[in-house]
């Protein structure tokens, strides 16, 4: 019973982070804005996305604020009337002022449920009057945040944030179950013992199937964020060489049959791939441009943005994948145990 | 044992020299790829012309290194693991092996500059290239040398070394492609961090295939 715990405990937990990352809201944040300019009046409109705004709330409970400028040329804000709410849109009127201290502005929406929300550079106003407005909008009172638990916003990545979850899990599933592998395989080289080959065996076949699956799921994030499916990248090559390198290593085994000398060929090509794999995957990215996060020149999601929400979603996804890793591994383990002993029998 | 390594290096060349077509066949190839790149023409954007060079390079260098455990088979192959340490040998087998990139290298190249020339406004000149190819070669003839010696011990032989060993390599191609490119626009190789890691990887693999071919050697 204690030997299917841990199984079924995985799978559980595995449920639970499905559930949890599908059916969370995301936080709302504007995506894109879009300006209807006449000499004296702008009908603007502004996009959302995640969580629908509360547009059960009267046009006037928002309070949209055009804001310009720096530190250097001064700050000004002025403010827009809204006009008109959607679930995902808001439209609002705006008196174009005569100087502006920039030519870009940055919008804040403050909503009555969802805190205030911005999107920076939204309009951007050709041979703008540069100066200082005689007067700012006054800011109402910051609304609190009264969503329920929400995984947060990020511009860019939205919605498939939610890819967290299984991207990174698959490839923490994919080293565990590779190390697994070297391990097994240098024991193989130190005893001899024909056991520790047929681990080695089991955790790369498992390993480079989970390898496959983060090449998948990286490959459809790669397609929302960055555009294409597939980018010339420090991070992405490696982990392509090192799925192929993998598949090198059962084509090996598959083409060697049953020869007394595979089991060392095998181990010793093993060893050679793992480390490759941890040149490749951690050492080369990290001192190379990369656009993929947590390399040089593009932070992880942990430095600055892995919220307690995601958090409390992403460690247990870890945990869940690990464990549904390692069962696949020891069912191919046996798999291959019961082979062995049907051919020598 | 580094005198072994030379000595196995120094027949290895011996043995080589006396059958000269199989030298000559592999230079044959690699002009040869060289020629079909200047005839397809249209690559003389610098982009082009660095993918061109190591593409064709990567080839020349594969088909003369996969042939390197060709001659381990049977008696020889009992004789040598008699004779010699495997580390001996593996260490003489990558001596031979630079030695005979380097010389590919040579030819490669120089074929390559004499079809293609130099990319117009590039501020490479061609000593530092010669110098990167060899460093290249360095690394890339490493790692085909590793896994020629795993391969040769399999039934399959020669095409599963290829299967192996390209993916392999594909990690050396980018980096060559990408200091050869910083060296166009007038970065010096030396200095690039594309230098440090080819080297790094092809002096690991190095060490592994020292430390791991007794394993594999045995029988």
């Amino acid at each position: 019973m204690t030997g299917k715990f841990w199984k079924w405990g995985g799978i559980a937990v595995l449920m639970g982070v499905v559930w949890l990352t599908f059916t969370t809201p995301m936080q709302p944040g504007l995506v894109s804005s879009q300006v209807d300019k006449s000499a004296d009046l702008w009908i603007i409109s502004l996009t959302s996305a995640g969580h629908p705004l509360d547009f059960t709330a009267q046009p006037t409970d928002f309070q949209l604020v055009l804001k310009s400028g720096n530190m250097d040329t001064g700050i000004a804000t002025y403010c827009a009337e809204v006009t008109a709410i959607s679930s995902h849109g808001i439209t609002a009127r705006f008196t174009p002022p005569d100087t502006l201290p920039a030519a870009s502005m940055d919008v804040y929406l403050m909503t009555p449920g969802a805190g205030s929300l911005m999107l920076r550079h939204a309009f951007s106003v050709k041979d703008a009057v540069l100066g200082l407005p005689a007067e700012n909008c006054v800011l109402g009172p910051e609304n609190p945040n009264l969503l329920p638990t929400t995984i947060p916003f990020q511009p860019t990545i939205l919605e498939t944030i939610r890819n967290l979850m299984f991207h990174v899990p698959m490839w923490f599933a994919m080293f565990f179950i590779m190390g697994l592998g070297f391990v097994a395989s240098l024991q193989f080289m130190l005893s001899g013992d024909i056991r520790f080959d047929q681990r080695a065996d089991a955790a790369a076949r498992t390993g480079l199937t989970f390898g496959v699956l983060g090449l998948l799921t990286g490959a459809v994030w790669a397609r929302f964020t960055w555009g294409a499916w597939w980018v010339s990248d420090p991070q992405l090559n490696g982990a392509l060489v090192t799925v192929l390198v993998y598949s090198g290593y059962r084509i090996l085994r598959a083409s060697t049959g049953d020869d007394d000398r595979l089991p060392r060929l095998a181990a010793a090509y093993n060893v050679f791939a793992f480390i490759l794999l941890v040149v490749l995957l951690m050492i080369l990215p990290k001192y190379s441009e990369s656009l993929h996060p947590g390399k040089d020149g593009s932070p992880g999601f942990n430095t600055y943005d892995l919220d307690n929400t995601l958090r409390l979603m992403f460690y247990p996804a870890v945990i869940g994948w690990g464990l549904l890793c390692y069962w696949i591994y020891t069912l191919r383990l046996r798999m291959i145990r019961v082979g062995r002993s049907v051919i020598d029998r | 044992m580094l005198i072994d390594a030379f000595h196995i290096a120094r027949l290895e060349a011996r043995l080589a020299l006396r059958k000269a077509h199989q030298l000559a066949a592999i230079a044959l190839f690699a002009v040869c790829a060289v020629y079909l790149v200047f005839q397809a023409d249209g690559f003389k954007q610098a982009d082009a012309w660095v993918a061109q060079l190591w593409v064709v390079y990567l080839f020349s260098i594969f088909s003369a290194a996969a042939r390197l455990f060709d001659r381990e088979q049977g008696p020889t192959r009992r004789y040598l693991q008699w004779a010699v340490q495997p580390r001996a040998l593996i260490g003489g087998k990558l001596l031979y092996s630079w030695a005979m990139t380097a010389a590919m290298t040579l030819l490669v190249f120089i074929a390559f500059y004499l079809f293609l020339g130099i990319p117009e406004g590039s501020e490479i000149s061609f000593g530092a290239l010669i110098g990167a190819g060899f460093w290249g070669a360095f690394s890339m003839s490493t790692t085909v040398t590793t896994v020629t010696a795993i391969a040769s011990q399999t039934s399959a032989g020669p095409a599963i070394s290829a299967v192996l060993g390209l993916p392999l390599l594909i990690p050396q191609l980018i980096l060559c492609t990408r200091m050869t490119r910083g060296m166009m626009d007038g970065m010096p190789w030396v200095a690039s961090e594309h230098f440090v890691f080819l080297g790094s990887l092809g002096l690991g693999t190095a060490v592994l295939a020292v430390l791991l071919f007794p394993y594999i050697w045995r029988s």
